[in-house]
């Protein structure tokens, strides 16, 4: 080490390094990680929404899926003690996977079958099994802080708490907003794949891990989240259909959710628009509520 | 490689600890070619014969063009561009996804070759050794010299283009001694902090500039997003050249300064004295003087801006919206041209302020050619910004955290030098300290730095 060597700089540098360090640590030990942080991508809401699963008490009812029900919002709902799990972009059997490797299920698990030709994400399913998630050491402070405004200033609603809006909105004649272009885009992907393959593999998984939930008290109903005509016509919808209904063929394996289709909207051309979603919701509700002996 | 990976770490750290070994002081060149060589061989080692192509064609050429000058340099220059054009412009006249390019295996071999990281920078490194040794007519370099000059890892990959006149003399023995620890330290926090902090954090939100993703924007957010990316781009090279700074200081070498706060350019022609001077410095030298530069007159020196500012997009990459940036640019330099004397000659301080957010605005707007390489989705894109937006759904971005992610950018930029040099001497060191823990703390998803694919 030669005699310049700027230690006084090196050490105050490092006092302030591991100053901020501890009080994150500190913060962290004393405050816990369950703030929801804002996502400014797909790939964070899944990781919130999973981080809320693991932490929080067992709720009595979860729903399983793609983006599709990704849209429906968990304060939609006028089921008490309900949690949507499911994944944007993501897979619904990561999440069956998750929920299956949890000490305890929940009493119903609702699983969305519209799109199954993702695999699992073995990362999240990885991160989120077993006891409980590993928590990290710091907490994010800029994100934690942004969180906290946030949930301060924008909290959570809660079913009563959003039921006027939804009153509102509900009251609004359906949107007429044109989606033709986007209808177009999402048809040519959806007709470009043959998703056979990674369906029956998805499907055999779900009916292994139904069996396995099954065993552990849970209901597991699966469900079909609507979507437009057109794209139910769509090379990977009708296959996809055909091989779940063929795996899973009795009806009451299925939740019988009714809608009326003429109400609803698909805005970007797949997913719901938002009184689609309210209307959605309350039919899941609906048919929760008609479960024999469950409810 | 990358900077931000743990094996980089553990490859500086023991080349550090041996560089300085008093036995070892002899072989402080070859440590850091051998260096050098695991940094760019590691994970593709394929791509390590082509560098050796590349350094011992371009030594053979110096050597020839050092006893003939008119003859070789130009044959080397051709070699170095050829390198380049083979593997960058190669698909612009094959198509990638055809099963037999040429119909012959060992050219198909050499086509299907992946892009090699850096090319774009050690080409320049090479032309830069051939004009510099033989224009100054020096004796011939030592090989492990030529090597060290042209792959030093810190520079290798994304820069800054250093030029030969100005790193060979540097070549010598070093001493711990000699070594400027805190100034390397803040080039390397700094460089890390802008880039796990601002770049990697803006990234998650710019990944909406995506096609067909930004369909689903609000017309305001399209206008954020631009804005957003603007100060990731900059976080992202400047950090990286920060970094590649740091640690050339910590091995003994000063390589040039790359970016000096280029957002607060009065004019174009200054912005490009602020950003990447390195590559503005290497096409004023090795292009736009060659070419006559201002001295034959008003057209030709608006021929030769177009010229320099269309290869110098083309240099990022072989796609038409690289092309239509460099161009634009040059457009914009030509422009402003005729009346810039007259506008510098105007000492008002709002005039300034309007003149930079000119600048700011327009070159904000043309990144939108690099985010968006396809230049359909590029005019997509912009025509969406002067378009209400449709979508009924769109995604929500949290303009608070957009905002604190971008602060480091917008601080250094606007607060005034004098300012940070008043309270700076005594704060720094618990600054830095505290850059150091937020880049760990808050770092953003790793992403690479967005220069690795020139």
């Amino acid at each position: 080490m030669p005699a310049t060597f700027p230690l006084r700089w090196f050490a105050k540098f490092g006092i302030a390094a591991l100053g901020l360090l501890l009080a994150c640590a500190l913060a962290t030990a004393w405050f816990g990680n369950t703030l929801q942080l804002p996502s400014t991508t797909t790939r964070d809401g899944t990781l919130i929404t999973m981080n809320r699963y693991v932490t929080e008490p067992i709720p009595d009812v979860v729903l399983l899926g793609s983006s599709l029900t990704f849209r429906l919002k968990e304060e939609y709902f006028a089921t008490p003690a309900l949690r949507n799990l499911a994944l944007a972009a993501g897979s619904p059997v990561t999440g069956l996977e998750i929920v299956a490797s949890q000490p305890r299920p929940p009493k119903i698990i609702l699983v969305e079958t519209n799109i199954l030709s993702r695999a699992a994400d073995p990362a999240v399913v990885a991160r989120y099994s077993g006891s409980g998630s590993s928590q990290p050491m710091f907490l994010r402070p800029i994100r934690t802080a942004i969180a906290a405004y946030e949930n301060w200033n924008h909290a959570p609603l809660t079913h009563a708490q959003a039921a006027v809006a939804l009153g509102r909105l509900l009251a609004q004649p359906p949107s007429e907003f044109d989606n033709h272009i986007y209808l177009e885009r999402a048809l040519q992907q959806e007709n470009a794949d043959d998703p056979t393959a990674a369906v029956r593999r998805n499907a055999k998984r779900i009916e292994e891990l139904i069996a396995t939930l099954e065993q552990r008290g849970a209901q597991v109903l699966l469900f079909e989240t609507p979507v437009s005509a057109q794209l139910e016509q769509s090379r990977s919808a009708r296959i996809t259909h055909e091989i779940v209904h063929a795996r899973f063929p009795d009806p009451d394996r299925w939740l019988r959710v009714v809608f009326t289709r003429s109400e609803l909207r698909w805005s970007d051309g797949v997913h719901l628009d938002e009184r689609s979603a309210v209307i959605v919701a309350h039919s899941i509700d609906q048919a929760l509520a008609s479960l024999p002996g469950k409810r | 490689m990358t900077f931000t990976s743990w094996q980089f770490g553990v490859l500086v750290a023991v080349v550090f600890g041996a560089y300085y070994v008093p036995p070892l002081r002899t072989f402080q060149i070859q440590l850091l070619v051998v260096a050098s060589l695991i940094f760019y061989g590691y994970g593709q080692p394929e791509l390590l014969p082509l560098l050796a192509v590349a350094v011992f064609g371009t030594y053979l050429f110096l050597i020839l063009a050092l006893r003939n000058r008119v003859i070789w340099l130009p044959l080397g220059i051709a070699f170095n561009l050829a390198l380049l054009a083979f593997f960058k412009y190669k698909f612009l006249f094959l198509d990638p996804a055809a099963s037999g390019l040429t119909g012959v295996e060992p050219i198909d071999f050499l086509l299907r070759l992946p892009l090699p990281v850096g090319i774009s920078f050690f080409v320049f490194h090479n032309v830069s050794l051939l004009v510099d040794l033989t224009r100054q007519k020096s004796a011939p370099p030592a090989l492990t010299s030529v090597f060290l000059y042209i792959i030093f890892f810190p520079q290798l990959v994304s820069g800054p283009i250093t030029r030969a006149e100005m790193f060979m003399p540097q070549i010598k023995p070093k001493y711990l001694a000699d070594i400027p620890f805190v100034e390397a330290a803040k080039w390397i926090v700094s460089g890390f902090f802008f880039k796990l902090y601002v770049a990697n954090n803006l990234n998650e939100m710019t990944s909406y500039m995506t096609f067909p993703l930004y369909e689903t924007l609000q017309t305001q957010d399209r206008w954020l997003l631009v804005f957003l990316y603007s100060y990731q781009i900059y976080a992202d090279f400047f950090g990286y050249t920060a970094i590649a700074i740091g640690l050339a200081l910590l091995f003994g070498y000063r390589l040039p300064i790359n970016f000096n706060l280029p957002y607060i350019a009065t004019s174009f022609s200054e912005f490009w004295t602020r950003w990447h001077i390195s590559l503005s410095t290497w096409l004023r030298t090795y292009l736009y003087v060659p070419l006559g530069g201002n001295r034959h007159g008003v057209f030709r020196t608006y021929l030769n801006l177009m010229i320099v500012m269309g290869l110098g997009g083309l240099w990022h990459g072989a796609g038409l919206g690289y092309l239509l940036w460099g161009l634009l640019h040059g457009l914009l330099l030509v422009m402003e041209r005729p009346i810039l004397s007259r506008l510098q000659s105007i000492d008002s301080v709002a005039l300034r302020a309007a003149r930079r957010s000119v600048v700011f605005v327009c070159v904000t707007m043309l990144w939108i050619f690099f985010k968006l390489p396809n230049f359909d989705h590029a005019i997509g894109y912009l025509s969406g910004m002067f378009a209400l937006g449709t979508n009924p759904n769109p995604p929500k971005l949290f303009y608070n955290l957009a905002l604190l992610y971008s602060l480091p950018v917008m601080l250094q930029h606007l607060v005034p030098h004098a300012l940070f040099e008043r309270v700076l001497p005594r704060a720094d060191p618990y600054l830095y300290g505290a850059m150091a823990a937020l880049m760990i703390l808050e770092a953003g998803p790793e992403t690479s730095f967005i220069y690795f694919q020139f």
